[in-house]
């Protein structure tokens, strides 16, 4: 189904291995030096592969009824939590088949998971509301209701919370649960990035735009002419671009100079069909992307935005993540299908 | 990599105390074979007994240009969004609104969300309506009209509380503010499952079916009768009637087919929009002419016609023959039987702003024209037209287009090939305050 003819991956994608989950594989992660991948299925089946060889090192199914919406790896690698239909949170140890803790959030669903970069405290978002944890568990506090759905939550490098729904991106004090700020603009926001150094927070919205704000000035803008609805977003490390998908092609803004404002994006543009997923891999301008037609395109770009494939590779499913192992040597891909897909970078 | 059909949807709205929640689990307890997923946005008046529920705040994201057409229901979007992951999917999907809810954002999701639009299809629009109280409420509230005029099927429940007169007369007002649904009558929802899933009811050929007459025109005519006749003088006698006159033109050479018929009724159209000649009991009636015959003296009273050369004479009669006893005797006086008759869809007062357009027409249609029409249409009087069906004939292509829409969004698909079918177009508009003449000549001048 992809524009690109592939039979195997190419450039710098190399045959690694790969696995099957039970059902959508929605969401993973890669442990500490990527000793081992983690994957949770959509219906509620968690697993963990080698890193190297793709063996099974553990299973378990029906840990979430309903199935799983989110899961996050804590910052040392050792340890991830999940989230669930059923209104929970599990926390897990990467080397044992059983989750470690169980935390009832709420009744509704639990759509997104974060740690904070320091790893002192687990978020989760249910309905209306955003809780905290200690990594023990215990609530550390929990917001008011937000004016819709939180759609999504991000932490700061300064120790913040954000929380992105219909209408607003809001601020909180990461140990106090105190509101810090609040950025407003009517319109549905769908996905949330905050920059490394924390100042840009850009949201893809409902309407085919993504809109930033910079949080020193509370300038906003925004950014218009995508054929989609742009949820997947990227910073690099460096804070310098900014990938957007939303339609086909991805969208790419420099922060160089005075930009994005009144300059021109870089435009990749090898997808079919609209683009679900986007990751940098550490510390590089390297952008991996990933689409509704299969296709998985490795990007090597300049700090103006522009850039061109360096490796491709299809799949058998619409993308569902894409996840660089921390050294940038392999790149784990899941799908829709179930599939579990890793290749080695040379 | 396999494409995947796509789930229904069936949207269930109706102001609270109509009967939302019996209808549903009546739905779930038939259909306990299949996997249905409930959307609900309030707590039912009773507990939903099976199927997996989805409790979901009704969330309805207005967009920054913000254009009403455009607006959606998030909480909709995510909670699909999700539920398409799994791999055993669900056979169906029943949405229940809330009492006040505006079915327009709800229709509009699926026209406006890529991937929504991509997974799922909206099968149809369910309303119910509580035949004790729609009465009040369509005149209180702006939401219960919405609600009956976005319908595909109209379920008029609780009809134990109320006469049958009352229920005729409820029924005719909201076929008249949409012509475009079902109306199904019961008494607590029991209703059967056929009638409200698996409709698709945005498959005109479907709607055609069930209600053939849905798109026949109006006309200022209620009946029409054929004579063949000889020369000689004729009396046009009638009894005492419902009204103290009555229209009527007089077509010559009149065909019996029902091409014939139509052709002359289209005519007769444009010969009702003249003044109408008022004619005394007694007098002549001229052929071809819009005339008014006097009918306030009380008995019987005759007209008459005169005719030279042997004629087949159309009458088209503001009211049925039956309704005056309306009899044509010859100059001895025997009655004279028409050789056809036939009744016409009678245009009706129309208390309510809200109400429907059909247009029907032979030919084919400019696509160019027809884009630069349809969207102006939508731009200035998007907002008030609550939904479009139809299928038209675009010129130079083989195949039927079908279309539909949602206040400004809609979407048009090739069909079937037209084939020795003759081609014509038929649309359907629902909204409130309409301008019927100017739509349809604004229609009408997009044929090549």
């Amino acid at each position: 189904m992809s524009g690109l003819n592939l039979d195997r991956p190419t450039g710098i994608l190399r045959p690694g291995w790969s696995a099957t989950v039970d059902d959508y594989a929605i969401a993973g992660g890669w442990t500490r030096r990527g000793e081992a991948l983690v994957v949770a299925d959509a219906a509620g089946g968690v697993y963990a592969f080698n890193g190297k060889s793709g063996a099974s090192a553990w299973a378990r199914q029906e840990t979430h009824e309903g199935g799983v919406l989110a899961m996050a790896i804590h910052p040392d690698g050792t340890a991830f939590a999940t989230a669930g239909q059923d209104g929970r949170v599990l926390l897990w140890d990467v080397a044992k088949d059983q989750a470690q803790q169980a935390i009832d959030v709420g009744t509704a669903w639990v759509d997104n998971l974060a740690w904070s970069p320091d790893g002192q405290w687990l978020a989760a978002s249910c309905a209306r509301q955003v809780r905290t944890y200690g990594a023990d568990g215990r609530e550390a506090w929990r917001s008011d209701d937000h004016p819709s759905t939180i759609s999504a939550i991000a932490w700061s490098p300064a120790g913040e919370l954000a929380t992105a729904c219909y209408g607003q991106v809001a601020f909180f004090d990461a140990s106090t649960g105190e509101p810090r700020q609040k950025l407003q603009w009517k319109g549905s926001l769908v996905s949330m990035v905050l920059s490394p150094d924390g100042d840009v927070v850009a949201c893809g919205s409902q309407d085919n735009s993504v809109h930033f704000w910079r949080r020193s000035t509370e300038q906003d803008s925004m950014m218009s002419g995508y054929s989609g609805k742009p949820s997947a977003l990227a910073f690099d490390d460096a804070g310098t671009l900014l990938a957007t998908g939303g339609g086909e092609r991805v969208t790419v803004w420099s922060f160089q100079g005075g930009g994005p404002e009144g300059t021109l994006p870089g435009v990749l543009d090898l997808h079919v069909e609209p683009v679900t997923t986007l990751a940098f891999a550490r510390r590089t301008l390297r952008l991996v992307s990933g689409g509704r037609d299969g296709a998985v395109v490795v990007w090597s770009l300049r700090s103006d935005g522009e850039g061109d494939p360096i490796g491709a590779a299809v799949v058998r499913d619409v993308v569902a993540e894409l996840h660089w192992r921390p050294d940038g040597r392999a790149l784990a891909a899941l799908d829709a299908q179930g599939g579990v897909t890793v290749w080695r970078v040379r | 990599m396999n494409i995947p059909s796509k789930v229904p949807v069936s949207i269930l709205t109706g102001f609270l105390g109509s009967g939302k929640t019996t209808l549903l689990n009546r739905i779930l307890s038939e259909e306990h074979g299949k996997r249905i997923a409930v959307i609900e946005n309030e707590f039912g008046e009773v507990g939903i007994d099976q199927g997996l529920v989805i409790d979901a705040d009704e969330e309805i994201f207005e967009m920054s240009n913000g254009c009403i057409c455009c607006t959606v229901r998030g909480d909709l979007i995510r909670v699909l969004g999700n539920l398409m992951k799994r791999r055993d999917k669900f056979d169906y999907v029943l949405v229940e609104t809330t009492g006040l809810a505006d079915p327009g954002p709800v229709a509009q999701t699926f026209f406006m969300d890529d991937e929504i639009r991509e997974e799922f299809s909206l099968d149809g629009i369910v309303t119910l309506v509580d035949a004790a109280h729609i009465e009040q409420q369509l005149g209180r509230s702006d939401e219960s009209t919405e609600q009956v005029a976005f319908a595909d099927v109209l379920v008029l429940n609780k009809t134990d509380l109320v006469d049958d007169e009352a229920l005729d007369r409820l029924e005719a007002r909201l076929r008249e503010m949409n012509r475009m649904a079902q109306v199904v009558r019961s008494e607590r929802a029991d209703v059967p499952v056929d009638t409200v899933l698996n409709l698709d009811a945005f498959n005109l050929d479907e709607v055609l079916e069930r209600r053939p007459t849905f798109l026949e025109p109006e006309y200022p005519f209620e009946w029409t009768g054929v004579y063949a006749l000889d020369p000689g003088r004729f009396e046009l006698s009638l009894a005492d009637g419902p009204d103290p006159a009555m229209s009527l033109v007089v077509v010559p050479d009149q065909g019996t087919d029902d091409a014939a018929l139509r052709e002359s009724a289209e005519s007769c159209v444009r010969q009702y929009a003249e003044p109408a000649q008022p004619i005394d009991p007694g007098e002549e009636i001229p052929v071809g002419t819009h005339v008014n015959l006097r009918l306030d003296s009380p008995g019987r009273k005759s007209f008459f016609l005169d005719v030279d050369t042997p004629v087949r004479l159309g009458l088209y009669a503001q009211h049925t023959a039956e309704e005056f006893d309306l009899q044509l005797k010859n100059a001895e006086g025997a009655t004279i039987r028409q050789e056809v008759e036939r009744t016409w869809v009678a245009q009706h007062e129309h208390d309510d702003e809200v109400g429907s357009i059909a247009i029907e027409t032979d030919g084919d249609l400019d696509p160019i024209r027809l884009n630069a029409w349809l969207g102006e249409l939508l731009r200035e009087r998007g907002v008030d037209i609550f939904r479009m069906k139809g299928f038209i004939s675009l010129a130079g292509e083989s195949q039927r287009y079908v279309f539909q829409g949602v206040h400004m969004l809609f979407d048009s698909q090739p069909d079937r090939p037209w084939g020795d079918s003759p081609r014509r177009n038929q649309l359907v508009f629902i909204g409130r305050n309409l301008d019927e003449q100017s739509m349809r000549q604004g229609f009408e001048a997009c044929l090549v």
